[in-house]
């Protein structure tokens, strides 16, 4: 899988030209929603992984050494917040955007120490430009 | 002294005076007068026990309850007289005493010419006579007593119908109408008019409260021809009668206060002193002249105001009677009564049957209220009863539609996103791009709607920051601007220049303000004024500030008008009829108002009142 990843990261920074192609992981348990993120963000020109929750997060997050992670905060197993938590324990840097179906969580946005907060909408111009803004992009 | 006596004469004449329908003072003197004539007495009286001097020589005589004749000449001690009755005690004279078994009546008494010689005929005669006279007495007696209790046993009677009829009502209004009817009527307590006046602890006020009366003569006979023609017991007679439609003496009572304090006025007098007047003429203790009111009334009440100067023909010869109202063990009101039209003396006795009626009637009043009480408690346990099991419903179904609507929210996100995937990749006016934009324009109907009903159901924290509501109207504007901008509204911004700040959360105010333009634009149909103002405005002395959104639409129904707020009730097409909703939310969260001030037909104005934030002062808006 890293070796594809890989492959297709080479690919497009050699499309691009000189800048290496900065590297997403989108955690999501809902398929249509990491099948739409993916699609949109490498069109976008980024190389995206996906984990179905949190625990396959956290594994993904040593071997594919993404460049910024967009979390599902409801998902079964290990939520969004936990994930959250776990991650910053090893990566202090590493940029989070928390996704959440509607605002609920968006007031607690400083305890849980994300970078950006998301709410889930079919137009995703909103999501796009904070991941571009994160990862300095913009 | 006279040559023949006719005993015959003389007791025959007695006895028929005695069974005669004459006064007892005026048969007693007629036959003082028949006694004299036949023993041509010079004096013939009957001293009475009140005449006869305790322990003079009289007074003995009659508690030894014998005959006593002295003629000139006889052995008589004068030592044993009292100075006073001297005169009477000259010889020649006679003394019967009347007695019974118990008692004595005093002293048939003659005294006689000079020379006057007692034949023991004549005494027997008149032994007879006083006997005859102590009799007639003695029936007279029994007949006003029998005459007393037959009145009483009447008047009791009376109470007791009209204490039935009493029962047969909880109803306070009932209660007083019927009190007023039972005074008023003629198998009743027969006056004229009668007046209720109610106390009102709290306000330490004499209350009018209701007044049974006919307005003028004509009327009173009317109303009492009528009453006369029907039947059935006092009880049935009363509880049939129906409250009248109008009456300008019951309009004039409900329109009386006065206060408790007010005590030259007998009405107040009447609860202070908890007992009757009778204010019978001017020249009377309790009369017009002695008390003279404030306002300056003839009969030193505010009644006089109304009864004695506007209803009555002479305020001058008008009498009447108050009497307190008892409740449970206190005085709970007054009634007054009077005799208007047939102008019948109020008497003490009167007087005492309507304070007994009273009485009870004041009892009856007292429960009627408590059950009143009773029941507007109740009433309002019920509405709390019904509001709680609509909020409970409310609980239940703002649960239900956030689960519902997580739900469905990440398949929209994907539809949506995909629509747009497809979209970006359909040449511009061709088929497949129509599809594409509808599915997008759908997918954001239904995100909006989600979005909606998830900001009114979830308990969404707030973030507080000092915030200028001018800053908060022009981004809130920003987001509809477009569609203003591009229909025929013309938009008049009147912003005051100094404005306090205040402690909200940005984004919701935002969100309450766009919900507001937004309703405001559409209901223009793209023509019209919309006026937005925030100034400074003050709400029970401490600052605030306001804002307005004013449309020159169609306004609202006036039928809807009550059902604004409530969440999903929408008279727009394809809205879910949270908009409203959501700004009464929340507004009331931030301690704040909304008025409605609606003009069918020319528009509708929302004004929205925040209080300011003062600085070094928290106190204004707290997280809720």
């Amino acid at each position: 899988m890293t070796q594809r990843a890989e492959c297709l990261a080479l690919e497009v920074s050699l499309r691009r030209g000189s800048r290496p192609m900065k590297k997403i992981l989108v955690v999501d348990d809902e398929e249509s929603i990491r099948f739409l993120y993916k699609e949109e963000l490498e069109d976008e020109g980024y190389v995206v992984e996906c984990a179905k929750d949190g625990e396959e997060a956290i594994e993904k997050v040593s071997v594919f050494k993404p460049d910024l992670i967009s979390l599902d905060i409801k998902m079964p197993g290990m939520d969004g917040i936990e994930a959250l938590k776990r991650i910053r324990e090893k990566e202090r840097q590493l940029p989070i955007v928390l996704c959440s179906a509607y605002g609920e969580y968006k007031q607690d946005l400083t305890t849980w120490a994300s970078d950006a907060y998301v709410v889930k909408c079919a137009d995703l111009t909103a999501f796009k430009s904070t991941i571009r803004r994160l990862l300095g992009l913009a | 002294m006279p040559d023949r006596i006719r005993p015959y004469d003389l007791l025959k004449s007695i006895v028929q005076l005695s069974n005669t329908s004459l006064p007892l003072p005026v048969k007693l003197d007629q036959m003082l007068q028949s006694i004299s004539r036949a023993f041509q007495s010079s004096r013939c009286l009957l001293l009475g026990p009140e005449k006869i001097i305790p322990n003079g020589f009289l007074d003995r005589l009659a508690l030894e309850k014998k005959p006593l004749w002295v003629e000139e000449g006889s052995p008589f001690r004068k030592e044993n007289f009292f100075s006073e009755e001297e005169d009477l005690l000259r010889p020649p004279f006679a003394c019967f005493p009347l007695y019974d078994e118990t008692s004595s009546r005093g002293i048939l008494y003659l005294s006689f010419p000079t020379g006057y010689r007692f034949s023991p005929q004549q005494m027997d005669l008149l032994l007879l006579v006083a006997e005859v006279m102590e009799r007639t007495s003695r029936d007279d007696d029994f007949r006003q007593m029998v005459q007393r209790h037959e009145k009483r046993v009447k008047e009791l009677s009376t109470l007791w119908e009209l204490n039935k009829a009493l029962l047969t009502t909880v109803n306070f209004d009932r209660i007083l109408h019927l009190t007023l009817t039972a005074i008023t009527i003629g198998e009743g307590l027969k006056f004229n008019r009668a007046m209720l006046f109610l106390v009102n602890e709290k306000d330490r006020i004499l209350k009018g409260t209701m007044a049974v009366g006919p307005d003028n003569a004509e009327e009173a006979g009317k109303v009492w021809a009528s009453l006369s023609q029907r039947n059935g017991t006092l009880s049935d007679l009363i509880t049939q009668l129906d409250p009248e439609s109008h009456s300008d003496l019951n309009s004039a009572v409900k329109g009386i206060q006065i206060p408790l304090e007010q005590e030259q006025c007998i009405l107040s007098r009447t609860v202070l002193e908890g007992r009757p007047f009778n204010t019978q003429l001017p020249q009377s203790k309790e009369g017009w002249l002695q008390t003279r009111c404030e306002r300056g009334c003839h009969l030193g009440s505010e009644v006089g105001c109304y009864v004695g100067e506007h209803l009555s023909r002479d305020p001058r010869i008008y009498s009447f009677a108050t009497v307190p109202l008892m409740g449970k063990g206190r005085v709970i009101g007054v009634v007054l009564v009077d005799n208007l039209y047939n102008q019948n003396l109020i008497t003490e006795e009167d007087i005492h049957f309507l304070s007994m009626f009273a009485n009870q009637a004041g009892l009856a009043i007292e429960n009627a209220r408590l059950y009143r009480n009773l029941e507007e408690v109740h009433q309002e346990l019920k509405e709390t009863q019904t509001f709680l099991v609509h909020l409970e419903k409310m609980v239940a179904l703002g649960e239900m539609s956030a689960t519902i609507a997580h739900e469905i929210k990440n398949p929209l996100t994907s539809i949506g996103g995909f629509a747009r995937r497809l979209d970006r990749n359909f040449p511009e006016e061709s088929q497949e791009k129509k599809y594409s934009q509808t599915i997008i324009k759908e997918v954001s109907r239904l995100e909006k709607i989600l979005k909606d009903l998830l900001s009114y159901t979830r308990d969404e924290s707030l973030i507080f920051k000092e915030l200028d509501l001018r800053d908060v109207l022009e981004e809130s504007l920003s987001m509809v601007i477009e569609g203003i901008r591009s229909g025929g509204v013309q938009l008049v911004k009147e912003y005051a220049e100094e404005i306090s700040l205040v402690k909200g959360d940005s984004v919701q105010l935002k969100q309450s303000f766009f919900n507001l333009i937004n309703n405001a634009s559409q209901a223009m149909k793209e023509r019209g004024t919309l006026f937005l103002r925030v100034f400074p405005f003050s709400r029970n002395g401490s600052p605030c500030v306001r804002v307005e959104v004013e449309d020159t639409g169609k306004g609202i129904d006036p039928e809807n008008l009550h059902n604004i707020f409530n969440p999903f009730y929408s008279t727009k097409e394809s809205s879910l009829g949270l908009g409203l909703p959501i700004v009464h939310k929340i507004i009331t969260s931030h301690r704040g108002q909304i008025e409605v001030d609606n003009h069918p037909g020319t528009g509708v104005k929302f004004i929205i009142t925040l209080p300011a934030f003062k600085k070094g002062k928290e106190n204004c808006v707290n997280s809720p």
